[in-house]
């Protein structure tokens, strides 16, 4: 079976953490081995699932279910242990101090390392990630674009070379929808629809993608607005005031659920759970993952 | 007097993406010029009708506030990253033809804000070369989106690592003609390092990055120098950090971590500002709860009150943990987007308020 890779982005606060896990275990539901794959140094599942740790090395979750935390340094470390071969030579390059603050800052090394990994199954390159499914946890919009614009830069860059060369094939696997798929997650909030919109039309312009657009936390409520209305006579009463929320709360919402429906070819809705607990959360957002 | 702006010549609002936090600096450079303060708001990206709101769309100068009546007087700029770059290697190139050189290199030129740790760098310089002219009681700096509130203080110091290491060096003189790149490697018998690199990159990437960092080396005086100067006005007791945070388990648990490293840094935390806690409508204390004859109103009205007392809870745990000398301010959710001028004096009055209490 061909790998299958799914990143998750959105405006910062949308929720993308929570729907990534959500779609991750959907599709581990449906049988596939599926890592949840989160990046940069900090892990967010840890303190969310309570688990004791989450690292590189892929952790299990639930059956079928894994969460690995990669980053440009820990992904660029373990490929070149993969081309060096020699554990001391690798050792020997990453603890150079003046290597260290290269790669820290090197223009585009850590996404393209990120990537490069990530790639690495449909690229038939590198170590084995034995996974049928991948479910990225990407990066907020701005940083999620440098993402994938670091190896169509680089292949522009370097022509030549082994930097060159997995930079061009890294930049044909993401532009392969039958591998790559892209979900922008939002709210029913102005501004992160203005930025779902954007992202949508520099992936479409720069990349040829068609992103899905997974509208979170909708307020799925059907009271009428001639009730709504008469509890808000009571103006000082909470039910009153609360009235009041919902019917401009639900008023905007419906505008920007139409605005979004127009914009997107695929539309998900995920109404907001009043739940607490992790993983019923998880599992209630999993099943509107159709 | 507001205390947040005691003593306080430069306030820089941290907090990862998403939280509110342009919103956040925009209504407190509001209240500063209520106060009667000459205050600059600097922006990192800010919406669309928040940028027109603030007069400062489409343009990079420090503008004045439209529509204000104010005793102090409030202006605001956005940062312009490239802009703001290329000036500093204009000043820190000493010829200007090497200026020239570096601005019309390819990689410069591809990926030169796209160093990590540039767009910090530059939102740091900015604010040190305004904060040196004095032309402002108060700067408010917005913080460029970052995963987490703690990589933007992070960022420059893995800029600066880069020229303290002496990276610069090595690639001083790729033909190896001097005791330069090649030469040092082989001297320092870590050539090993260097192979490795040109097997993991290739050898016209290397090429590529010597000509870059030939160029930049005489920065490394300059932007040392630099590091220095912006950490000193970081670290002075007249500089506070306000930290913006929305309100999930996860986002407290990083508060507090951000709370303790910032400490640890010897920087001022001052005040923590937590958005869209609770929607408007709520009072937790109150038992009056109205009627009505339709059971999913009372249900929805119901499971949301629930719903934020338990996160309520959660609240009370994070204020007991931290430290006493910390402002937390709750502002809650408005349902509408703030963008203008009446939303920032409304959300500014919030924090005022909150203030009192």
């Amino acid at each position: 079976m061909k790998q299958e890779i799914h990143f998750v982005t959105g405006k910062g606060g949308v929720g993308k953490s929570v729907v990534a896990a959500g779609l991750a275990l959907r599709k581990s539901r449906e049988g596939k081995k599926v890592l949840l794959v989160e990046l940069g140094d900090q892990s967010f599942f840890k303190d969310f699932f309570n688990e004791p740790d989450v690292a590189f090395k892929p952790r299990e979750l639930k059956k079928n279910l894994d969460v690995a935390l990669w980053s440009g340094e820990t992904s660029l470390r373990e490929y070149a242990k993969y081309l060096i071969k020699v554990e001391a030579l690798t050792k020997l390059f990453f603890e150079n101090a003046v290597m260290r603050a290269f790669i820290n800052v090197a223009p585009a090394l850590s996404e393209l390392a990120i990537m490069g990994k990530i790639t690495s199954g449909p690229r038939d390159y590198g170590p084995l990630v034995p996974y049928d499914c991948l479910v990225v946890d990407a990066y907020a919009t701005g940083h999620f674009m440098a993402l994938m614009r670091a190896s169509k830069g680089m292949a522009q860059a370097i022509q030549f070379g082994p930097m060159g060369e997995q930079s061009r094939s890294i930049d044909t696997v993401l532009r392969n929808q039958d591998i790559c798929h892209y979900h922008i997650v939002t709210l029913p909030e102005e501004l992160p629809v203005r930025e779902a919109e954007e992202l949508k039309s520099q992936l479409a312009n720069e990349f040829s993608l068609r992103p899905q657009v997974i509208l979170n936390k909708f307020l799925e409520t059907s009271v009428p607005l001639a009730t709504l209305k008469e509890a808000q006579k009571d103006a000082t009463s909470d039910l009153g005031r609360f009235a009041l929320y919902l019917e401009q709360h639900q008023e905007r919402q419906r505008g920007l659920y139409q605005e979004t429906q127009k914009n997107f070819d695929r539309l998900i809705q995920v109404p907001l759970f009043f739940e607490t607990d992790p993983w019923k959360l998880v599992e209630l957002i999993s099943e509107r993952m159709v | 007097m507001i205390t947040i702006f005691q003593e306080t010549q430069v306030l820089v609002c941290v907090g990862s993406g998403g939280v509110g936090k342009t919103t956040v600096a925009a209504s407190l450079g509001i209240l500063a010029a209520k106060e009667g303060k000459k205050v600059l708001v600097l922006t990192i990206d800010p919406a669309k009708r928040l940028a027109q709101t603030l007069g400062i769309e489409g343009s990079t100068d420090i503008t004045k506030v439209p529509g204000q009546n104010y005793k102090g007087e409030l202006y605001a700029s956005v940062i312009d990253h490239k802009k703001t770059f290329d000036a500093f290697v204009e000043r820190a190139a000493k010829k200007s033809d090497s200026a020239k050189k570096i601005l019309n290199n390819g990689l410069y030129k591809q990926l030169s804000t796209s160093l990590s740790g540039s767009q910090e760098f530059t939102s740091l310089e900015k604010l040190y070369s305004v904060f040196e002219s004095k032309q402002f009681d108060l700067i408010i700096l917005d913080t460029p989106p970052t995963k987490h509130a703690i990589d933007f203080l992070y960022a420059p110091q893995k800029l600066s690592a880069l020229f303290s290491e002496g990276v610069a060096k090595w690639f001083r003189d790729p033909e190896g003609k001097k005791s330069g790149f090649f030469g040092h490697m082989l001297q320092s018998g870590t050539k090993q390092v260097l192979k490795i690199l040109e097997s993991l990159t290739g050898s016209t990437f290397i090429r590529e990055l010597g000509d870059f960092f030939m160029n930049i080396e005489q920065w490394q005086a300059q932007l040392l120098q630099r590091t220095v100067d912006v950490h000193r006005m970081l670290v002075s007791p007249t500089t506070h950090f306000c930290l913006v945070t929305s309100f999930d388990q996860a986002k407290l648990k990083e508060a507090e971590f951000f709370a303790r490293e910032i400490r640890k840094g010897g920087y001022h935390l001052k005040t923590v500002v937590l958005n869209r806690v609770f929607p408007h409508w709520l009072n937790l204390e109150s038992n009056i709860t109205g009627t009505s004859q339709n059971e999913e109103l009372l249900q929805t009205y119901s499971k949301m009150k629930t719903y934020y007392a338990d996160r309520e809870k959660l609240y009370q745990q994070f204020e007991s943990r931290l430290k006493k000398d910390v402002r937390v301010f709750r502002i809650p959710d408005l349902v509408k987007d703030i963008s203008d001028i009446k939303g920032l004096e409304e959300l500014g009055h919030m924090i005022a308020e909150g203030e009192k209490v």
